[in-house]
């Protein structure tokens, strides 16, 4: 009965001098908390690396001397491909297959037929030198790249320094359209305000000129950190990016470690791989409610039907990401040894990943989009540089870690989207938001699918150059 | 008056109900019999030639060099520093395989190996199917000889059956009691080995069985066995469900189930601690948990091979076809894992610790010299493009008295519980003390002699007339 008396003349008298404090404090405290959770910006660690054979030499410094390179064939080379497509053994189709079985034997004959006899291969290795290549060698293995500056820089102009990274089953090569709109946009009609780029393309290490790491463990992050000691290295202390399929996954990694060196993130593929309930539910009341779960018409277009879209349709495209991802070495040994087998294993994704229809056709649709010329180029640096085994290793080693390829830490760069419409996949603005928080321009893109430098460069480079307009104005 | 009205309304009702639960129960569905044309273009009007040719494995010298010149070009890729098998196939171990298929394998012997047996060819639906048949060399008085089919899978053939063969035509020299003799006949799955391809879309597990059927009956069997493993466990299923009535017993070591239900979902979620309600047995609890390593993770990380081959077959069978190091590669690998998963860790594989290079090599060369490899891939696209679990076969029971042999380095383990909702009639049911997914090959003695003691149940029982 004391106890209760004390409490009641001490709520009577002593409530306000003792309440307002506690408020205080407390309101305090959680504007504190909120002010600092805003600030503090979530990184992944970089952490270290050596890729070389075996232990990493303790006291010797590693040289960081970037060696001019270029690509040489030889006529052995040539000749021993010859030999091989000479000798190549097909088997035929099922009546009425057209591309649902995979790359149709009858237009393979073809498509070599034309690969023996009119691709010259020394014609396009000079069209591959004509930008200037590099070597340098980081965490023990040599990193390839190709560095292009602007033939003129008008007078008052700043040159934005633009690492582009490419993917599977692509190279640097797929950036060749592009680079010159980009480095010299008034020249081809891009007068896309005071924006002008130096261009660096490197190849994933394991794919292409870059040697492939010797040890286990090699991805997306140690990529990304590779890549920022290569940027580091030429002098840039701040860059855009761009990036699709694994390009959008590296150079994602590169924005969440080093936010504070990459000026502007452009992405033509965003993986969000966000699950839960709420997600589940907004897709289900999509369908019939696009805009109260944040879908655009044009959202709801692309990711609906949703089933047939998203699981049925990436179910019949995954194959082979489901056996690089466990049989790397099995995978591509065949491809290897036989340059037709290659080159039916990578055109397959050309035609498919440019527009789900070209299934339905017996050439694969392949001609509509691309020349054979530069297809075959596409392949030939897979077959010289014998990387396609090295290439499917990454698959392992990206989904061993994280198979759900999880951002774990979310971006906070200056963002821009560009979603073409025959992606495998399509990523609406607001799903896109949650990783990317920061998201300066979204453009849905009139036409082009997932090889988006390769088949509609002048679109990219648009959106590429309205968004760091964007960024720089901001 | 409305009284009466509504009980014989009440009457109706139940009475249907009745009824129906009582037929339901009883109905017995089998699988139609699927007819088909798989041969070029238009079905000729003219009658199939359905004669028996006899065939030999035939070989030349330009093909032996042709391959010598594949392999000495052949481009290796150096595996990652301590991978063992767990990036796929050791290149460093391929090149020892490819170096002793160079300089020590004699394919000309082994063509004269597979010869040692009779083997056939006949065209049914037109196309033409090859076949061993061995009849037993000798038969005691008054006996005859039992007609067993056995059906192969990938990435395997009739070869596999070579050295379980003599163990069931003249079990007396092989130690094995002679009480049930039998005549083996193994066919080539269309598609596979020196069988022709279908040249048609939609060439399923049940189109397989249907041709297998016509074989046999062509071959004058009404009765008969039958044995499968991988694929030739569902189309042995699928022939007990087309024809149970010529079926007298179906072997298998492998029974999968593909059906998934609350009952299965229930006993992965609680069977590891309470195994008697879900009819689990202590080996069964010792293979299947803890379920996510042994089943799901396993599964996923085993099939990439079957999720490509399903959807891009003819992509993925293109290079193996022009390349016989990585044809060799891609069927090797499987050799290792599926007879046990630990070969992994080896820098070997481990493959020659239950296999000799020359059957294993042997079983390669049929699928390079046939050229066959994408059309056996073309059958996981046929009979797995719809998912799994919505074939009307994967929906009907099997009522044919079961034998099933479970060796315990099989890829996933399906208990007795589960199997016999699929096969009614299990007849028997034995855990095999080792041994994997080869059986026929790597243990054909412990497999025959699981053949031998389910088909004397049977016959001791004459089971085949109780169905």
């Amino acid at each position: 009965q004391t106890i209760l008396c004390l409490l009641r003349s001490f709520e009577y008298s002593q409530k306000n001098a003792v309440l307002i404090p506690v408020a205080a404090l407390g309101v305090g405290g959680m504007l504190v908390y909120w002010l600092r959770s805003r600030r503090k910006i979530e990184t992944i660690e970089m952490g270290d690396g050596w890729w070389g054979s075996g232990e990493r030499p303790l006291r010797v410094k590693e040289d960081e001397s970037i060696r001019p390179f270029k690509i040489v064939t030889s006529d052995k080379e040539i000749e021993d491909l010859h030999r091989r497509l000479d000798k190549a053994r097909y088997t035929p189709h099922v009546e009425g297959a057209a591309f649902h079985y995979g790359f149709n034997s009858s237009y393979l004959k073809k498509v070599v037929a034309y690969w023996r006899n009119q691709f010259d291969w020394c014609k396009q290795v000079e069209v591959l030198n004509k930008y200037p290549h590099f070597h340098t060698t980081i965490e023990g293995i040599d990193i390839h790249f190709i560095h292009v500056k602007p033939p003129y820089v008008p007078h008052g102009r700043a040159v934005q320094p633009l690492l582009m990274v490419h993917g599977w089953p692509g190279s640097f090569y797929e950036f060749y359209k592009i680079i010159p709109l980009l480095t010299e946009p008034a020249r081809h009609g891009l007068n896309e305000g005071d924006v002008v780029f130096e261009v660096i393309c490197p190849s994933i290490p394991g794919y292409g000129f870059s040697e492939a790491p010797h040890q286990q463990g090699f991805d997306s992050i140690a990529t990304a950190r590779i890549f920022h000691k290569l940027m580091n290295r030429l002098g840039f202390k701040e860059y855009y990016l761009q990036g699709g399929d694994w390009g959008s996954r590296v150079t994602t990694n590169m924005a969440q470690m080093l936010p504070q060196s990459v000026r502007g993130l452009h992405l033509n593929l965003v993986f969000v791989t966000k699950q839960g309930l709420g997600r589940l539910i907004s897709i289900m009341l999509g369908a019939y409610v696009p805009w109260l779960v944040g879908l655009s018409r044009e959202d709801a277009r692309r990711v609906y039907p949703f089933m047939q879209k998203n699981f049925f349709d990436l179910m019949r495209e995954s194959g082979y990401l489901h056996i690089q991802a466990t049989k790397p070495d099995t995978a591509g040994c065949g491809l290897n040894d036989s340059p037709v087998g290659l080159a039916a294993y990578i055109l397959e994704k050309f035609s498919t990943w440019t527009d789900k229809s070209f299934l339905h056709k017996d050439d694969g649709g392949l001609e509509s989009k691309y020349t054979l010329d530069e297809l075959l180029t596409n392949v030939m640096i897979y077959w010289v540089t014998s990387s396609i085994v090295s290439s499917m290793r990454y698959y392992k080693e990206n989904f061993s870690k994280d198979p759900n390829l999880n951002a774990h830490s979310s971006v906070r760069v200056p963002t821009g989207i560009a979603a073409f419409p025959q992606e495998i996949v399509h990523t609406p603005l607001t799903w896109a938001k949650d990783v990317y928080k920061n998201i300066i321009t979204y453009t849905y893109m009139p036409r082009g699918g997932h090889f988006a430098a390769f088949e509609e460069p002048k679109l990219l480079a648009q959106d590429i150059m309205q968004f760091v307009r964007k960024v720089e104005q901001l | 008056s409305l009284a009466g009205i509504m009980l014989l309304e009440v009457f109706l009702v139940l009475g249907t109900v009745i009824i129906y639960f009582l037929f339901s129960k009883k109905k017995e569905e089998t699988l139609p019999f699927k007819e088909g044309w798989w041969g070029k273009g238009q079905k000729p009007d003219i009658a199939e030639d359905a004669t028996i040719r006899p065939f030999k494995v035939e070989t030349t010298e330009e093909e032996l060099s042709d391959l010598f010149r594949r392999l000495d070009q052949a481009r290796f890729t150096e595996p990652l520093e301590n991978s063992c098998f767990h990036y796929g196939i050791n290149s460093v171990y391929l090149r020892k395989v490819v170096s002793y298929w160079k300089n020590q394998f004699n394919w000309k012997k082994q063509v004269e190996v597979l010869n040692k047996y009779p083997q056939f060819k006949t065209k049914i639906q037109g196309i033409d199917i090859h076949f061993v048949h061995v009849k037993p060399p000798r038969l005691p008085e008054g006996q005859s000889a039992k007609p067993l089919l056995m059906v192969h899978g990938w990435p395997g053939s009739f070869y596999e059956f070579y050295k379980i063969i003599p163990l069931l035509t003249d079990p007396a020299s092989h130690g094995l009691s002679d009480e049930h003799i039998f005549e083996v006949i193994c066919p080539s799955i269309p598609g596979y080995g020196f069988s022709e391809a279908p040249h048609k879309k939609d060439f399923n597990s049940v189109s397989a069985a249907s041709v297998f059927y016509e074989l046999m009956l062509r071959l004058g069997f009404n009765e008969f066995y039958a044995q499968g493993g991988d694929w030739g466990w569902l189309i042995c299923t699928n022939l007990a469900q087309i024809a149970p009535s010529h079926m007298k017993g179906l072997h298998l070591n492998l029974a999968t189930v593909t059906k998934v239900g609350l009952t299965q979902v229930l006993s992965i979620l609680l069977g590891r601690h309470l195994p008697g309600l879900f009819g689990f047995q202590e080996e069964d609890v010792r293979r299947m948990f803890p379920f996510l390593e042994k089943g799901l993770y396993r599964i996923l990380l085993e099939s990439g091979y079957a999720h490509i081959q399903a959807t891009k077959p003819d992509t993925v069978g293109c290079g193996l076809n022009d390349s016989p190091v990585g044809l060799a590669a891609y069927i090797l690998e499987k050799f290792s894992s599926w007879t046990d998963l630990e070969f992994q860790n080896l820098e070997d594989g481990g493959l020659e610790r239950k296999f000799n290079l020359d059957d294993l090599l042997t079983n390669i060369m049929i699928y390079w010299v046939s050229g066959c490899i994408v059309s056996s891939m073309r059958f996981y696209k046929e009979n797995l493009q719809k998912g799994i679990g919505t074939q009307k076969h994967e929906k009907l029971t099997v009522q044919v008295p079961t034998g099933i042999a479970s060796f315990p380095n099989e890829i996933m383990h399906t208990p007795q519980a589960w199997a016999q909702k699929k096969y009614t009639n299990i007849v028997s049911f034995h855990f095999m003390p080792r041994g994997g997914h080869f059986a026929a090959l790597e243990e054909p003695e412990l497999l025959a002699k699981d053949i031998l003691q389910f088909v004397g149940k049977v016959e001791k029982e004459q089971l085949w007339k109780k169905k």
